[in-house]
């Protein structure tokens, strides 16, 4: 195999890595210390959508989102709500502009929030499957 | 109208501009009070605004056509192609002091009754959050009338250029200054919001009175309002009382009350002085993210000149990618009858039976007001960059017989029950 080839399989296993993960390669984690194993997908809908503030076990969760414009934060709301980033803007427009609520806390990227995630039992939120690690729990 | 309003209503205006006031100030007050406090996880103020940039053309020039029945001017009449329809520019300050107290202050520029666009305080309560579930709010608030009543100014938030007519022009009382509660609550796997506000409302409507208005009060307001949220769908119920007073009225029921019994009948049944007034509604909402339906059903009865109607309307969109196509079917009807004899002038003396005529003439003028219309809409909006959207719209509005609709400033020549085409184009942003 020439230089030249091992570059183009590098680049093809690139291609297809990059379209994996920008299919199914978001996960919702809490700390490893929270108790919450598994969460229904409207409960975490709720909970995003600033409608719930307690789960049904009577913990608190605390949404916390990636950066605007974020790959993880637009394929998160893609793949749970089937909404783009302009219709979760839209959302949370009518929500700011009638004083009801505020959007989640905001985080940089997905290391960021690892580490609130672990140091904050209540906090739920998502990352790269690649970023998991044993301080935080991955739900199913 | 052509019918004075009173004179006392000029200082009500202006005290309602004082108690706006003075909440900002507490608001400062209260804010700087708690700083040096522990830092809270929030910033202290947070500011945002929103915008509509837009134009509006229609068919008929002998009436303007508005988005609202508190526009002085519109498209048509006042120009052809109008921007002071739908542009508007909101700002906001929200006061975050701990995570029980915060506060909202919300002024908008938008085209008032008199055609400018000075800036009214849309906004500004102090709300205590008892517990994440149950927060009250005191000062000024929206007035939940409808599913989005309390986001109607913010274009970027909503799929058309503006709500439909045939409901939203129900009822235009959008504030409440008083007290509102608000209580949410699991239901099985649903959220369900129950809210209650208190309080009033005073706003000017075109008119001719000396500043080019008419005021409007509505007190003793009473709204409750139930809002289950599921999955992907809303439905909410929403039911109003208050006693309200259109001041433009006053002079005409004055003058039929001088005609003796038949004169105060009439006054009796038609005056809108301190009136009791109820207005439901009925809202259904589903949205899976690819398409959306929705509709409402709207019912204000006043039991006087400003008359028993209702409206209804469906819309439904599709997106793709960035671009959503919508289309909605609206309708506005009234119970209320529109064409009375409501003084008999046989009998009277020529003089007299002439200011009968013309009482009459200026009744049935004041019901040919109450809107009787249906719409047809098409239009799209394109999110075209972060933070903004492009839209067009096309309604066709058909008039109700004997009707100049949602229509103002009519003009001699108007043909009672044409039909009127709408185009509108608007840029929405949000910061």
């Amino acid at each position: 195999m020439t230089r030249r080839h091992v570059g183009i399989c590098l680049i093809a296993l690139a291609l297809l890595s990059a379209s994996v993960s920008a299919g199914a390669d978001i996960v919702v984690v809490v700390s490893a210390r929270s108790a919450i194993t598994s969460l229904s997908k409207s409960q975490l809908g709720d909970v995003f959508l600033g409608r719930m503030s307690r789960l049904p076990d009577g913990g608190v969760a605390v949404p916390i989102d990636q950066a605007e414009g974020s790959a993880a934060r637009d394929e998160f709301y893609k793949s749970l709500f089937g909404r783009s980033a302009a219709q979760m803007k839209a959302y949370w427009s009518r929500i700011i502009f009638t004083g009801r609520g505020q959007p989640p806390r905001t985080v940089a990227d997905g290391l960021e929030m690892r580490k609130i995630i672990a140091a904050n039992p209540a906090s739920i939120g998502y990352i790269d499957a690649g970023l998991v690690d044993d301080s935080v729990r991955v739900l199913q | 109208m052509y019918i004075e309003p009173a004179d006392r209503m000029r200082p009500r205006l202006r005290r309602l501009r004082c108690r706006a006031a003075i909440i900002p100030v507490l608001l400062c007050a209260s804010a700087g009070a708690a700083y040096g406090d522990d830092a809270p996880a929030t910033p202290m103020f947070s500011f945002g605004g929103f915008g509509t940039a837009g134009v509006v053309h229609s068919s008929i020039d002998a009436a303007d056509f508005v988005a609202d029945s508190l526009e002085g001017s519109g498209a048509g009449y006042s120009r052809r192609w109008s921007a002071a329809v739908d542009s508007l520019l909101g700002l906001q300050v929200t006061a975050t002091i701990n995570t029980q107290l915060s506060a909202v202050l919300q002024v908008i520029s938008e085209q008032n009754y008199d055609k400018n666009f000075s800036p009214h305080v849309e906004w500004a309560n102090i709300k205590y959050q008892f517990t994440p579930d149950f927060s009250v709010r005191v000062g000024r608030t929206a007035q939940p009338a409808f599913m989005v009543t309390d986001s109607r100014n913010v274009g970027y938030a909503n799929p058309w250029v503006r709500p439909p007519v045939e409901v939203y022009n129900l009822d235009p009382v959008t504030s409440n200054d008083g007290i509102d509660l608000s209580y949410r609550m699991p239901i099985g796997a649903a959220t369900n919001t129950l809210q209650f506000t208190a309080g009033r409302s005073d706003f000017s409507v075109p008119g001719s009175g000396p500043d080019g208005g008419g005021g409007v009060a509505s007190h003793q307001q009473l709204l409750l309002d139930d809002t289950l949220e599921q999955g992907f769908a809303t439905l909410r119920v929403s039911y109003l009382h208050s006693r309200i007073t259109v001041a433009a009225f006053e002079p005409l029921f004055a003058a039929f009350a001088q005609f003796g019994a038949q004169g105060i009948a009439v006054t009796n049944e038609y005056d809108a002085n301190d009136r009791p007034a109820s207005f439901g509604s009925v809202s259904l909402a589903y949205d899976p993210g690819s398409w959306f339906a929705m509709g409402e059903w709207g019912r204000l009865d006043t039991s006087s000149i400003a008359g028993d109607k209702s409206g209804w309307y469906l819309s439904g969109g599709y997106r793709y990618s960035q671009i959503t196509a919508f289309a909605t079917y609206g309708d506005t009807n009234t119970s209320t009858n529109r064409s009375v004899t409501a003084l008999n002038p046989a009998g009277l003396p020529p003089a007299l039976a002439a200011a009968a005529y013309a009482l009459n003439g200026a009744l049935n003028s004041a019901l040919e007001d109450i809107p009787v219309q249906d719409t047809i809409s098409i239009g799209a909006r394109w999110d075209f960059m972060k933070n903004f959207d492009l839209k067009l719209q096309i309604d066709h509005t058909r008039l109700g017989a004997g009707s100049y609709g949602a229509l103002e400033n009519v003009q001699p020549g108007f043909h009672l029950g044409s039909t009127v085409n709408v185009f509108s184009s608007t840029i929405d942003f949000v910061f």
